[in-house]
């Protein structure tokens, strides 16, 4: 079980790759969204904010998410520290994120830019 | 919390209908008219919408256990294994795309090209194929609302032209409760079983709807409305026109139009057979292009699959080799002039898969007893059992009466099962060694230093 500050730095993590990327914010200066991280083996919940192609971490849930990730600790930290590709746990069902499926599509490819395959 | 942007039990309909109304359900509409006797396609057709309600019902029930857009892809490989899975899954993406692809664009191109006699067959399919893939790596869609208006008006249109054509015979239908013997009904359910292919690709659906639950009464509805639009429009083209002339031609609905409304008919019809293949090529397009892009990211397609188009957002290498196998597959139908094969084709793998569905469902209750399921199917595994039973047999039963189409499954099944047990493997090593050696999480601090 990964802990809560772990989830954090992966977060984090992703947040400062996705910011680096002029590229990524570029492509995604139109896709405001706001994305819930939950946990559900422990608590911990995040939301990120994606607003004019720059990307924003807090603590906490916000109110109305186009998307929310849920899934347990370990496979969170996983996913966004890049280490696994977000489809390999979400196939299997560990992973499970409500929302559109083209937003869907976009968060892994999101993933697929900033971690490579 | 509350998901800013969800769908309504409108949607969740039009899309299940939309996704399984196709120019191609008439062709085989009329086949399962020519299993039975007299003016009586109804029942068959009646009878294959309720078995298809049982295939229905398992989907919800897995559908709520594993709420994923995944679909049959988890639901396989938490019932037996991650092969089985596997190997359904590309069987079925390969078989319906290449089979309703191939039937749309036969009867496509054999519809316009008599409206438009100086132009080539195949140059409209080029063309058809063309503005799909255009659409497809723009990344445009038909907004929410419009293919719900789009969706209702054909069906309205439809039930209204079949309405026209029997009040021009004065209701009046031929031996309407009599369809004959026992082996033409089965075969006429078997083959009636294509009418409702796609219903169940509303399921990824339901990371966009509040309730689990709307996915199956979506479901449900969509079978229920297109059941009755089914078999008013059979009986109407069997009362109106003889079998032997809807069963010679690619179009019969456009045959029956034609009988009742003359040019005017023809034209209105046209435009509804542009308007539904289109919307098929385009939901097949979406569909399988995720598919292939989702497979590829892991590992079970090649790389080149996950390349994603870096202005749109899509999966252009996807949807490009698509264009192609679309290209191909419609070649061969116009080539062989054999589009009633993939009809058979198409309805066996669909039989098949609702079949795993049942057993999936009695799998998943012994291995996941404990799971919440939101919408659980009562009279224990009565249910499952029978949809199980019941669709091994419709899949025998078109294999059996169509061999070319035994010979062709056969082919495919071999081909993805080598595939699966040798590519397969071989895609996954080289991503393992191509992957960083180190992780990049840290690795944990000793217990006791940790933060929260």
């Amino acid at each position: 079980m990964a802990t809560h500050l772990e989830i954090k730095d992966s977060l984090q993590t992703f947040t400062d790759n996705f910011n680096k990327n002029d590229r990524l914010k570029i492509m995604n200066r139109d896709w405001n969204r706001v994305v819930v991280v939950k946990a559900t083996d422990i608590e911990s919940i995040h939301t990120w904010t994606l607003k004019d192609g720059v990307l924003a971490l807090k603590e906490g849930e916000a109110g109305d998410p186009d998307l929310t990730v849920i899934s347990d600790s370990e496979t969170l930290s996983d996913v966004f520290y890049g280490d696994v590709t977000p489809i390999e746990p979400y196939n299997n069902g560990t992973l499970r994120i409500m929302g559109s499926e083209d937003d869907i599509t976009r968060l892994d490819f999101i993933c697929l830019m900033i971690w490579g395959e | 919390m509350q998901l800013k942007r969800v769908l309504t039990l409108r949607t969740v309909v039009a899309t299940s209908v939309g996704l399984t109304l196709a120019s191609s359900s008439f062709v085989a509409a009329v086949l399962v008219a020519n299993y039975v006797l007299g003016d009586t396609a109804w029942i068959a057709i009646l009878i294959g919408g309720a078995l298809c309600f049982l295939a229905a019902a398992c989907f919800s029930e897995l559908n709520g256990l594993l709420p994923t857009a995944a679909g049959i892809r988890l639901y396989f490989s938490r019932a037996f294994n991650d092969q089985v899975s596997l190997v359904v899954s590309l069987l079925y993406m390969l078989i319906v795309v290449v089979g309703v692809v191939g039937v749309e664009s036969y009867i496509l191109s054999r519809v316009l090209s008599e409206t438009f006699p100086s132009i080539p067959p195949y140059y409209w399919i080029v063309v058809m194929l063309l503005l799909v893939t255009a659409m497809n790596l723009r990344g445009i869609k038909i907004a929410g609302v419009f293919q719900d208006v789009v969706t209702y008006s054909l069906i309205i249109v439809i039930v209204i032209i079949g309405l026209f054509a029997l009040s021009k015979v004065g209701f009046k239908l031929n031996a309407p409760l009599s369809p004959g013997g026992a082996a033409g009904i089965i075969q006429a359910v078997a083959v009636g079983v294509f009418l409702f292919v796609g219903f169940e690709w509303v399921t990824p659906l339901v990371e966009e709807v509040t309730q689990v639950k709307q996915i199956s009464r979506g479901m449900m509805i969509a079978l229920g409305i297109l059941s009755v639009v089914y078999a008013i429009f059979t009986v109407a083209m069997t009362a109106v026109v003889p079998k032997e002339i809807l069963v010679a031609s690619p179009a019969p609905q456009l045959v029956l139009a034609r009988a009742v409304l003359g040019d005017v008919g023809a034209s209105l019809m046209i435009v509804i057979i542009l308007a539904t293949s289109m919307k098929t090529f385009n939901a097949g397009m979406i569909s399988v292009s995720r598919f292939m892009y989702a497979s590829a990211r892991e590992h079970v397609l090649p790389a080149v699959f996950s390349k994603v188009s870096m202005r749109y957002f899509t999966p252009w290498v996807a949807i490009i080799t698509l264009f192609f196998i679309g290209l191909l597959a419609a070649a061969i139908t116009l080539l062989t002039n054999n589009y009633l094969v993939l009809v058979g084709l198409a309805a066996a793998m669909s039989s098949i898969v609702y079949a795993l569905v049942g057993l999936a469902v009695i799998s998943l209750r012994r291995r996941m007893p404990e799971q919440d399921r939101p919408y659980l199917i009562k009279g224990g595994y009565f249910v499952p059992l029978l949809t199980a039973l019941v669709f091994t047999l419709l899949a025998v039963a078109v294999l059996a009466a169509d061999l070319t189409a035994l010979l062709y499954m056969a082919v495919a099944f071999v081909v993805v099962l080598v595939y699966v047990n040798t590519v397969v493997p071989r895609l996954k090593k080289k991503y393992e060694a191509r992957k960083p050696a180190a992780r990049r999480r840290p690795a944990r601090a000793p217990q006791g230093s940790e933060g929260e």
